[in-house]
């Protein structure tokens, strides 16, 4: 039989250390899988999804609310959403605590850096597709962050929202974004970031001769244990989707008063918390922008992991960057607990 | 000074000319994405007869959003954009109160507490000739 890229990425036997739950949680794998899902309920939202100011948040009302299985679709696209940003963030987790971004993987690492950027931004567009009344002034402090860089700041602030206040140019271009420009970047690099997962040699292991566990298992084994991983995942999801419905509000009209607190979207309730600090700009643009850099130098900076270590959780060698990314971590959870609380 | 063999000049003119069409190329999409289609927003708000906003009346005009106030010493306005990202304040009892990252401001407008800096923008109120009312936002 001629290969393909699915005997690529499952040869005929692996390391049984290689697919071990307890190693790798199967994070990498299921976030494939939800970005499958991802695509086929995006696609299918085109079918209804109106994207102009005056339309957007009915015809979404339209698939919720008219359209056979229409919220059963809205809400998977959502849930896999969410579930895609936690998934691949355990996913980073564990490759900086198992220290498997050493060489030859560290380009797999910065590649796996971007895409979860362009998730999160994915997430960012597609929340603002909704263009209802839960959006628009995360819409406004988001893209008014934008004008506080300095030089680029107005520039690239018109060449992202189209005019000088978000409108339907904004719409267009965000619904441009994230179906067409984020989308296929994305695309590309999942299937580069596998196939270069295989190229290397897999999951990260010490070297054939350093390692203790000869054990494998066969390209069937390897397939039952990925059908098992996306039965469960499918499973929660469709749980998730059935009892809890994806957020929606009345569409905006330009008279709506603003009533209570304003929250912006959950993976961004961190830096909403920091911005209540003080300079928009270094808080809600550098912060951040510094975290990227941090997690980008994490294969360069710091002390590296003996190759003999690789394969387990929390290596000796590699302390340094573990102890880093677990400060960011906790000090993103502990900010994102702070933002929920009510300002008096 | 170190001999450039043909190779490297190539190379090096190679590179430079990608650079140079991929710096133009990129500055010629930034300016076609930063293109207007859409009208400039109105800075001029029509508010109907001065006699509809009676002396020591503050009117809550949500659309813009401003604060009308009249006063003896006349019209004046109070933009409710916060001036640190740009929400809407909600009026309170004694000030203003952004929802987003919990700015305060007083009655006139000056900042109570941060993350604001700049106090609320005040707003140009024109009264013409047959007794109009003109908001100027600009």
């Amino acid at each position: 039989m001629r290969p393909s890229f699915f005997h690529h990425l499952h040869p005929p036997t692996i390391p049984a250390a290689q697919s071990r739950w307890r190693y790798t949680l199967g994070a990498g794998g299921t976030a494939i899988f939800l970005a499958l899902i991802l695509t086929i309920t995006g696609a299918l939202e085109m079918f209804y999804y109106i994207p102009t100011p005056d339309q957007a948040a009915i015809s979404i009302q339209t698939i919720t609310y008219f359209v056979p299985f229409g919220a059963l679709l809205r809400n998977l696209h959502f849930w896999a959403a969410q579930l895609f940003i936690i998934v691949s963030a355990v996913h980073l987790v564990r490759v900086v605590f198992t220290g498997a971004y050493i060489p030859p993987r560290r380009f797999n690492y910065l590649l796996g850096l971007a895409l979860f950027v362009i998730s999160i931004l994915l997430n960012f567009t597609g929340y603002i597709l909704r263009w209802d009344q839960g959006i628009q002034w995360a819409l406004v402090v988001g893209t008014n962050l934008i004008k506080t860089i300095p030089f680029i700041g107005d520039s690239l602030y018109q060449a992202l929202i189209g005019g000088t206040q978000p409108g339907s140019a904004t719409l267009i271009r965000f619904y441009a974004w994230h179906i067409f420009g984020l989308m296929l970047p994305a695309a590309f690099l999942v299937g580069w970031h596998a196939f270069r997962v295989r190229r290397e040699g897999g999951i990260a292991l010490p070297p054939p001769t350093l390692r203790t566990d000869s054990e494998r298992i066969t390209r069937n084994e390897l397939v039952r244990r990925e059908i098992l991983a996306m039965l469960f995942t499918g499973s929660a999801l469709l749980v998730l989707s059935i009892f809890t419905p994806a957020p929606i509000a009345p569409p905006i009209i330009e008279m709506s008063p603003l009533s209570g607190e304003v929250r912006a979207p959950w993976f961004f309730l961190w830096v909403q918390q920091m911005l209540k600090w003080g300079d928009p700009f270094f808080w809600g643009v550098l912060i951040p922008v510094i975290i990227l850099i941090i997690l980008i130098l994490i294969p360069y900076i710091f002390p590296r992991p003996a190759e003999s270590e690789l394969g387990r959780w929390f290596p000796k060698s590699s302390g340094l960057a573990q102890v880093t990314l677990a400060i960011i971590a906790v000090a993103i959870i502990v900010l994102t607990l702070l933002a929920l609380i009510p300002i008096k | 000074m170190p001999e450039l063999s043909r190779r490297d000049f190539l190379k090096l003119t190679t590179n430079t000319l990608l650079t140079a069409s991929g710096l133009l190329g990129f500055g010629a999409l930034f300016r076609f994405l930063g293109y207007q289609t859409e009208p400039l927003p109105q800075t001029e708000f029509d508010l109907g007869p001065a006699s509809n906003y009676p002396i020591d009346s503050r009117t809550l005009l949500s659309k813009i959003p401003a604060l009308l106030l009249h006063t003896d010493e006349g019209f004046s306005a109070l933009s409710l954009v916060c001036t640190h990202l740009g929400c809407t304040v909600e009026p309170k009892e004694s000030g203003f109160t952004c929802p987003c990252h919990g700015s305060k401001y007083d009655a006139e407008g000056s900042v109570l507490n941060g993350p604001a800096q700049k106090k609320l923008n005040a707003l140009r109120v024109e009264v013409t000739t047959d007794g109009n009312l003109i908001l100027h936002t600009d």
